[in-house]
């Protein structure tokens, strides 16, 4: 099959009839729900895009298993180049839809995946990889998204899987069959889950003994009996229901979260790529999370960009673009912009090719990224915030501004710098919201912050990779430390003594 | 035996010290073979390979031999003995 349309990708998506349910209703017709379409759309612009010859280059590669044009992010990636290009694929499309566009989790499960049931396969002679191979190309081939799931609602987060009074706070198998597995358990903040056509599930933690049927990895299509959804709550969600795309600040895109359930899913064995192999569990989650903590590089940045074309538009028509401290403002917002992309790059350049043959990124590097990416866009939004001043937060509604009586008193007040329509003030007031306060903000702010593993998580990868020993050589070195002192050779400077 | 060094800017292992180690004028080792020897995984001496595809070719990359992770002690024994297979 060739790649998708956006409309072939709707249409899909809409024939899965998932069990999605949202304000306690189960709701059917959820592609066209005015709070989910706008996240339908931002996948979609991943199906638009590719079909554009000036964006093949970052859109499309080349199958290493079929030798076939894919959607990169169907794509394992082949070299230090196609790392890159995934990075800048994921500026571009945060630029283009100002959003979480959603099918990076995906992307970063199958290259996780990749090395590691080949791993496992050479040390336990299990035949994951090849089966996985297989399922990779029944992704490229058709075209599909695919949901990275690994994180578990996790219980007391002080016990291990198998000691939660719960069993179902860790996804995990309830029954091997002859014919397949069944598990049970859940997936929480699931970003693009009800965008997908299929399931990566994937173990949370590094798991030890005790806790091999929850070190389980497998895939499923979204709509497999007994997956369902709960469609998670943005703030302002509901100014999508209000019918005006004023308020919404971006009424086109947006992202999406749920919580995933697995009420006793069957497991056919040939989607099986993990089942008990503990010692694996832990480099599955490393390398996921490592991937996607290279792509936040990328899509916050394109983001940012927006955010910083906002600010400075606000700044046009407030009529203080002129004064030093915008513009001091502005170069500081693309300073810390450009800082992550600089380190989402710099992982990719420094990527290596792995035993599988597939490359990774730099591990070190890719979390300082992310580490920088729990802080930077904070500072981000918070200079635009500034730059664009309290009316993004108190200015009047869509409906006031419609209204007969009292619209001409709102756009009397409301008049900026001279030349700027006061409907276009306030739509880019309120997109600055949307970013910062309103639903774009879960992932710009909250999901930079937790989303791909929360800041101590990075902590502990840098601390593991920062080769403090060679440090403290170096400076013992040129400190002289271990050295034989000559207390006879310290003597006061002769201009000083003659004084 | 040939030994390959690149970059050494953020070395996890001592390299020196792991050549030293490895088998000079070794009957069991062919003519041919080689080791990336890189202080840290980025593997610069191999290109960023932690795998070559030459047979006769072994990648050290800070604690790794061929992709696989290695103690520090356990490097020189290992390059060793992949080296004479």
């Amino acid at each position: 099959m060739a790649l998708k349309t956006p409309e072939e990708f709707r249409q899909s998506i809409a024939d899965l009839h998932l069990q999605i349910y949202l304000f306690g209703q189960k709701i059917d017709d959820y592609v066209d729900h005015p709070m989910i379409r706008p996240s339908i759309n931002c996948i979609a612009m991943t199906y638009e895009l590719a079909r554009l010859p000036e964006y093949e280059d970052l859109m499309l590669a080349t199958s290493h298993l079929t030798g076939k044009k894919v959607n990169r992010f169907t794509h394992i990636h082949q070299s230090t180049g196609d790392l890159s290009k995934k990075v800048k694929m994921q500026r571009l499309l945060g630029q283009k839809t100002g959003s979480c566009f959603q099918r990076c989790v995906g992307m970063d499960a199958i290259n996780a995946l990749y090395s590691v049931t080949y791993e496992t396969d050479q040390a336990r002679g299990t035949q994951y990889h090849e089966r996985f191979k297989r399922y990779v190309q029944y992704l490229q081939d058709n075209d599909l998204v695919a949901d990275g799931a690994m994180t578990d609602p996790k219980g007391d987060r002080g016990l291990a899987p198998h000691q939660q009074p719960d069993p179902d706070m860790y996804l995990h198998i309830v029954e091997k069959r002859d014919d397949g597995l069944v598990v049970r358990g859940a997936k929480a903040h699931q970003t693009g889950a009800c965008n997908s056509h299929e399931i990566i599930v994937m173990p949370t933690v590094a798991m030890r003994e005790g806790d091999e049927d929850y070190a389980v990895s497998f895939s499923c299509p979204a709509n497999a009996e007994g997956v369902y959804y709960i469609y998670g709550r943005q703030s302002c969600d509901t100014r999508r229901l209000e019918g005006n795309d004023l308020d919404v600040g971006n009424a086109q895109f947006g992202g999406q979260e749920a919580l995933m359930v697995f009420d006793d899913v069957f497991v056919p064995w040939d989607r099986v790529y993990l089942c008990g192999e503990i010692e694996f569990s832990g480099a599955l989650v490393e390398r996921f999370a490592g991937f996607h903590r290279q792509s936040y590089g990328g899509c916050k940045v394109g983001v940012g960009d927006v955010l910083i074309g906002a600010a400075a538009t606000a700044a046009d028509m407030n009529g203080v673009a002129r004064a030093s401290h915008i513009k001091d403002k502005l170069i500081e917002m693309t300073h810390l912009n450009e800082t992550l992309f600089s380190c989402g790059l710099a992982c990719s350049y420094e990527g290596v090719k792995m035993p599988a043959g597939n490359y990774q990124i730099d591990m070190l590097l890719a979390n300082v990224c992310k580490q920088n990416v729990t802080r930077f866009p904070y500072e981000i939004a918070r200079l635009a915030e500034d730059i664009a001043g309290g009316l993004m937060v108190t200015m009047p509604s869509a409906q006031d501004l419609a209204d007969e009586k009292i619209g001409p008193i709102v756009e009397k007040f409301l008049v900026g710098q001279c030349d700027a329509p006061v409907i276009d003030r306030m739509r880019i007031l309120r997109l600055v919201e949307n970013l910062t306060l309103g639903t774009a903000a879960v992932s710009y702010r909250t999901e930079s912050m937790h989303g791909a593993g929360s800041p101590q998580a990075q902590r502990i990868m840098i601390a593991r990779q920062s080769n403090i020993d060679h440090k403290k050589e170096l400076a013992k070195a040129l400190a002289g430390v271990g050295k034989p002192w000559d207390k006879g050779r310290a003597k006061v400077p002769t201009a000083v003594a003659g004084a | 035996m040939k030994i390959v060094y690149r970059g050494g800017c953020n070395p996890h292992i001592d390299r020196t010290a792991v050549a030293a180690k490895l088998p000079a004028d070794d009957p069991d080792v062919g003519p041919g073979a080689t080791v990336h020897l890189s202080g840290c995984p980025r593997a610069c001496a191999s290109d960023h390979l932690l795998v070559s595809d030459d047979p006769g070719t072994v990648v050290v990359a800070g604690e790794l031999v061929d992709g696989v992770p290695t103690p520090a002690p356990e490097l020189a024994p290992t390059v060793t003995r992949k080296l004479k297979e």
